[in-house]
């Protein structure tokens, strides 16, 4: 299946030409889990940090849908 | 080690040596021990009983990076509370390298007279008559002083919002460039400032006499270390370098916590607008500075310089809660009208924070519409006029509410709460609770366990306990002139050992690892001990009511940590 991930923080600086309006476009196996995607970005350790899917936290045991928009964002301290 | 202290009633300044009860301590520990001590609880706090107290970290004017915060301590008009309020920009280092551990400010001076403190470059210190500057906004007065006294001092002053002793009245300090765009926003201290009849501290940048380190090359080879993980953290050493603290915008929005519309929503429809990605993107474009140095010894470098369209410099710098407070709340989704309240409220001498909810506030209760940039502009001009209006918003949100007979006010103990929801993130609900400084996000902020995944941000279980621990951390860590962001190395523990050598190396001292969080609580119990002698019981440790009615979209949460969860979070053992 096809899903779309918005990166954020200095994570698209790993993606030279990372269009921010367009994000990602993915193809990861039927029923894939969030660190499924993680894993098949190379998004590993304390690089990853939050998900969400539509404005709501996913946890990285969660399973992904056909066509939903990924925000994977940093790990990032008080401001 | 030496205090200077200021009669404001005598308009006399008396240098002495820290007597023994206040040696080894410095920032929080300092002002807050000290006020407990000094201050009678139940005084007014713009009277003469009050003292203003600004003491530098312990390793402020050190080689160490990132040590440039100086704490400014008094009881809070705004709170009732006891406050520590803390600020970046330059005067923390150049005190430290004066060796000064504090200014203590005391007294009132005659209604109508102003007055100037300078600092020379040998720690002499003499007040001068300041009614020149009366009215005066802070760039324009910081300009005046760094003509007159020199490009290489720093200062900390009042603008017009501190001279009408308004609640919500800052401490403005300049940066390296010699702006007056870094705040201790929180907590009034402009007023208490201003009813002591001071307009600005000018403080040399050319001392020579800091404190001796008892072992200096145990602390040269920690402090490497430090500096070192620093650098290497992926917060601090690249995303703040790239985006600044507004890299948090578009993290704490996806979890839903953004509160918006005087926090009726979580998220916040505009907010790719607004966005830390897209205020680095508008900046570059525009020929400003997207990472820019603004406190002495930073390496961290997570101020910006915003420019408008035709590259003029409008602020620096542009962080996360001014986004939040002038963007979310007012329902603003425009970076330009951002920027221009920000500059403003430095401009002014007034809390982003506070404002930009008080803002919010008026529009919820229908006095302006949400999302009205022009007329949020017009507010702070209403403020630096001292306009009726204007008064009701610079005292905060909580006037406002009373002003409009307005229930929805996001406040506890006065203040305005900060850029994460209670209800989105519930431990940040505990903090703000009860945190003797009132809604304060910087007494504790739990974000960091929540966007790694550590901790679920909606659930009541363990949220007082990660409260309670990032209270007691943050405590320890205000003592020590550290600025939070380069905290983030601390949880490695060849750094937080690093930091202890350091601590032990400044002041010949053979401190354990269990003496920093005891330090911290040592801190926390003053300032209970203060607030519970000015009357506050655990009744005041509540959070606004709404909170705990209306959910909070998109989660459709409420607050849901007990009471009796709230009271046992300063069950130290």
């Amino acid at each position: 299946m096809k899903i779309r991930a918005k990166l954020f923080g200095t994570l698209p600086q790993r993606y030279p030409g990372y269009d921010p309006s367009q994000g990602l476009e993915v193809e990861i196996p039927d029923g894939a889990k969030v660190k499924d995607l993680l894993a098949r970005l190379g998004i590993i350790g304390s690089d990853g940090g939050l998900v969400a899917v539509d404005n709501l936290v996913v946890q990285h045991d969660d399973s992904l849908k056909e066509g939903v928009s990924v925000d994977i964002f940093q790990r990032a301290f008080g401001g | 080690m030496q205090f200077i202290r200021v009669n404001m009633s005598e308009q006399t300044v008396k240098i002495e040596n820290v007597p023994q009860d206040y040696v080894g301590l410095g920032g929080r520990g300092l002002t807050s021990i000290m006020i407990n001590n000094e201050v009678p609880p139940t005084c007014d706090p713009l009277g003469s009983e009050n003292k203003l107290i600004f003491a530098p970290g312990l390793l402020s004017g050190t080689s160490l990076v990132n040590t440039s915060r100086i704490s400014i301590g008094a009881k809070s008009p705004l709170t009732g509370t006891i406050k520590e309020s803390n600020a970046g920009g330059t005067v923390a280092a150049a005190l430290g390298k004066l060796g000064i551990t504090a200014i203590i400010v005391e007294g009132l001076a005659p209604q109508d007279k102003l007055f100037n403190l300078i600092i020379d470059q040998n720690g002499n210190a003499a007040l001068q008559a300041a009614n020149d500057f009366k009215g005066m906004r802070t760039y324009a007065l910081v300009e005046r002083l760094l003509q007159d006294h020199g490009e290489k001092n720093g200062v900390l002053c009042i603008g017009p919002a501190g001279e009408y002793q308004l609640a919500s009245a800052s401490i403005q300090t300049s940066d390296v460039d010699g702006r007056p765009c870094r705040a201790a926003g929180r907590g009034g201290l402009g007023a208490v400032m201003g009813a002591k009849g001071i307009k600005a501290i000018v403080i040399s940048q050319k001392g020579k006499s800091p404190d001796a380190i008892a072992d200096p090359e145990s602390f040269k080879e920690s402090a490497k270390v430090f500096a070192k993980a620093v650098k290497d953290h992926p917060f601090s050493g690249q995303m703040l370098g790239a985006l600044g603290t507004a890299g948090l915008v578009s993290a704490v929005n996806s979890t839903g916590a953004f509160p918006s519309y005087n926090a009726t929503k979580g998220v916040f429809e505009g907010w790719e607008k607004i966005s830390g990605e897209f205020l680095a993107e508008t900046i570059q474009k525009r020929g400003g500075q997207t990472t820019h140095m603004g406190c002495s010894q930073c390496i961290i470098r997570c101020s910006n310089v915003f420019v408008d369209e035709g590259g003029k410099y409008v602020t620096a710098s542009l962080e996360y809660e001014t986004i939040w407070s002038m963007g979310g709340m007012p329902g603003i989704d425009d970076l330009d009208v951002i920027a221009r309240l920000d500059f403003l409220c430095d401009d002014i001498g007034i809390d982003t924070m506070n404002t930009g909810v008080a803002i919010g506030v008026a529009m919820d209760a229908g006095y302006k519409e949400f999302g009205d940039g022009q007329a949020a502009i017009e507010l702070m001009e209403e403020i630096s006029k001292g306009t009726e209006i204007g008064k009701v918003l610079g005292n905060g949100p909580a006037a406002v509410g009373k002003h409009f007979n307005h229930h929805r006010v996001p406040v506890v103990k006065g203040q305005s709460i900060a850029a994460y929801d209670p209800r989105g993130m519930q431990g940040n609900g505990v903090t703000y609770a009860t945190s003797p400084m009132g809604a304060d996000h910087t007494a504790g902020n739990l974000v960091g366990a929540y966007l790694g995944g550590m901790l679920n941000p909606l659930e009541a279980e363990g949220q007082v306990k990660a409260s309670r621990k990032a209270q007691i951390a943050m405590a320890s860590l205000d003592c020590t002139g550290l600025c939070m962001l380069a905290g983030a190395a601390l949880a490695a523990p060849d750094v937080s050992e690093a930091l202890l050598k350091m601590i032990n190396a400044k002041l010949g001292t053979q401190l354990g690892a269990d003496d920093i969080p005891a330090l911290g609580i040592r801190v926390l119990k003053a300032e209970l001990e203060f607030n519970r002698n000015a009357g506050f019981t655990s009744k005041d440790d509540r959070l606004a009511k709404f909170f705990y009615v209306e959910p909070l979209p998109p989660h459709n949460k409420v607050f849901v940590v007990t009471d009796e969860d709230l009271d046992s979070t300063f069950d130290f053992e």
